[in-house]
């Protein structure tokens, strides 16, 4: 039992791979907080059912779970979030924030209701939860946090809410990484793929379309099925103490395929002495940079 | 005169990289934009006169330039921003978000409010500028868009908020490339290294005490880091001799000009039928257990 004597609370525990998180920490002997608010993929609505669900679950497998519906973008959720999991169970050691919701459009099309909506789940709910977090298990000197990241961060058509967020998260994430080491708290991202009701909103001919233009994921078809499963599988090995060297890293997980995700570093790096004057640019970038550009799309004339 | 007949936008052109990108885009001709709310560093206060003293230096040197006052941080600002640029000069082709402040806090000390100035003004902002240049540029078929990213976004000790502005703004950048690649419009992004007021708050002891905790930025800089350095990408960037670059984040440091690479998988192992917690534990030690940087060993 990897997680005996642990506390874990997970955002958006209750559906898809949020579910399967708690369910398999349960399995593993974590006492876990179930937080959902409970609304549809877009964000509207509320519902206690998604977390209730949930915690059904776990305790008809014999496992230990309290329901919260609380919203993680405002800090005083985050702040009764975390500290249901104290009431309960006294501490917090694992913090998981997979909640998340999505309003695909294009950017010049995309309202600021559209932007602020996905920025407030994922970004700010990331620091909402992370930031009470810290304090507690900065205390005790141990502790870990996952926060959801994606592929995306790195740039899918009709996803810039969602990309800056995603990518946001990575950068917080690295950072709470940096704070925290001193202190024996780790805190990793995941890039997770998974069948679930949020991607289910993105039709397969969306998904061909995007692939033949050449924008969106360029991620070949999976041979086998992307179950939740598999993303709670690598989500409970990062939270417990197996994992307890690793820290600051972003971790892929797509049912059969499990990767370290490298963080934005300079690959090629040319050096002007003097420094870089606009003449030294003009001249020299073709020859230094040009063999090594990706073109995403030719510029339409 | 490598921007002759462009227009160009510059949030934060009131002080340092921006108005060094402001300068040297009108000497090469554009018409510019400088936008500027006028705060401090940490985002206090207002005054237009950042903004009027680049406007006037550009036009003591031959140039043409309008200021703009508005925040970067809401719709109507971003609007407003744009909305000048076409007022003054017909339209807009270059679009640079330079806009920031820092708050800086331990992770388990920062504020919500800490949180939120730094990601408005460098994120919305980001967003609240880019969706009006989008709309216009789409419908003329051209345009460019350059936002300031930071090293930072790899992760800093003590900037969680401007970490996850930072980040995200490459985040957006990279969307608004593939968003706006049919319609010839470009988007990039900067990692700048530069002495102006933003650095000059992180006392040098700070980084000292950081670097030798093995914490913040590992920088060695022999050359002086000059935000004139920096402009010179911006506008080269801007220039119709980039017009294939789009999509990618540059970094730009004194003497030292980088790509930097988006996040991408560099090491991948397959578990046939799906990966179980049971595989996870078996094989993740043989398999990565060798790659892993250690940030910092947790204390006992």
């Amino acid at each position: 039992m990897l997680l005996e004597g642990k506390v874990a609370a997970v955002t958006g525990g209750g559906s898809g791979i949020g579910r399967e998180i708690c369910k398999l920490m349960a399995a593993e002997g974590a006492q876990v907080v179930v937080n959902d608010l409970g609304t549809a993929v877009d964000g509207v609505g509320q519902s206690r059912s998604a977390a209730d669900q949930t915690v059904e679950m776990i305790k008809q497998a014999g496992g230990t779970a309290t329901p919260n519906y609380d919203s993680v973008a405002t800090p005083e959720g985050g702040q009764n979030i975390i500290q249901t999991a104290v009431n309960a169970y006294g501490k917090i050691d694992i913090l998981v924030h997979v909640a998340g919701i999505l309003r695909d459009r294009m950017v010049f099309n995309m309202s600021i209701e559209e932007w602020d909506a996905v920025i407030n789940v994922h970004l700010r709910g990331a620091f909402c939860v992370a930031k009470p977090a810290c304090v507690l298990m900065r205390a005790q000197k141990s502790g870990c946090i996952i926060n959801f990241s994606s592929i995306s961060a790195a740039g899918n058509s009709g996803q810039a809410n969602y990309s800056a967020a995603k990518a946001g998260i990575l950068g917080l994430t690295r950072t709470v990484a940096r704070d925290m080491a001193k202190y024996g708290v780790r805190a990793n991202a995941i890039w997770p793929a998974a069948d679930t009701r949020m991607t289910a909103t993105v039709p397969e001919s969306a998904r061909q379309i995007r692939a033949e233009r050449g924008v969106g994921q360029a991620a070949p078809m999976p041979a086998g099925p992307r179950r939740p499963e598999s993303v709670a599988s690598v989500v409970a090995f990062l939270a417990s103490d197996m994992a307890q060297d690793i820290t600051g890293w972003t971790v892929g997980i797509s049912g059969d395929r499990l990767s370290l995700i490298e963080d934005p570093r300079p690959v090629k790096t040319v050096f002007c002495p003097g420094g870089w004057t606009l003449d030294k640019v003009a001249e020299l970038w073709p020859q230094a940079f040009g063999l090594d550009l990706r073109h995403l799309q030719r510029a339409g004339q």
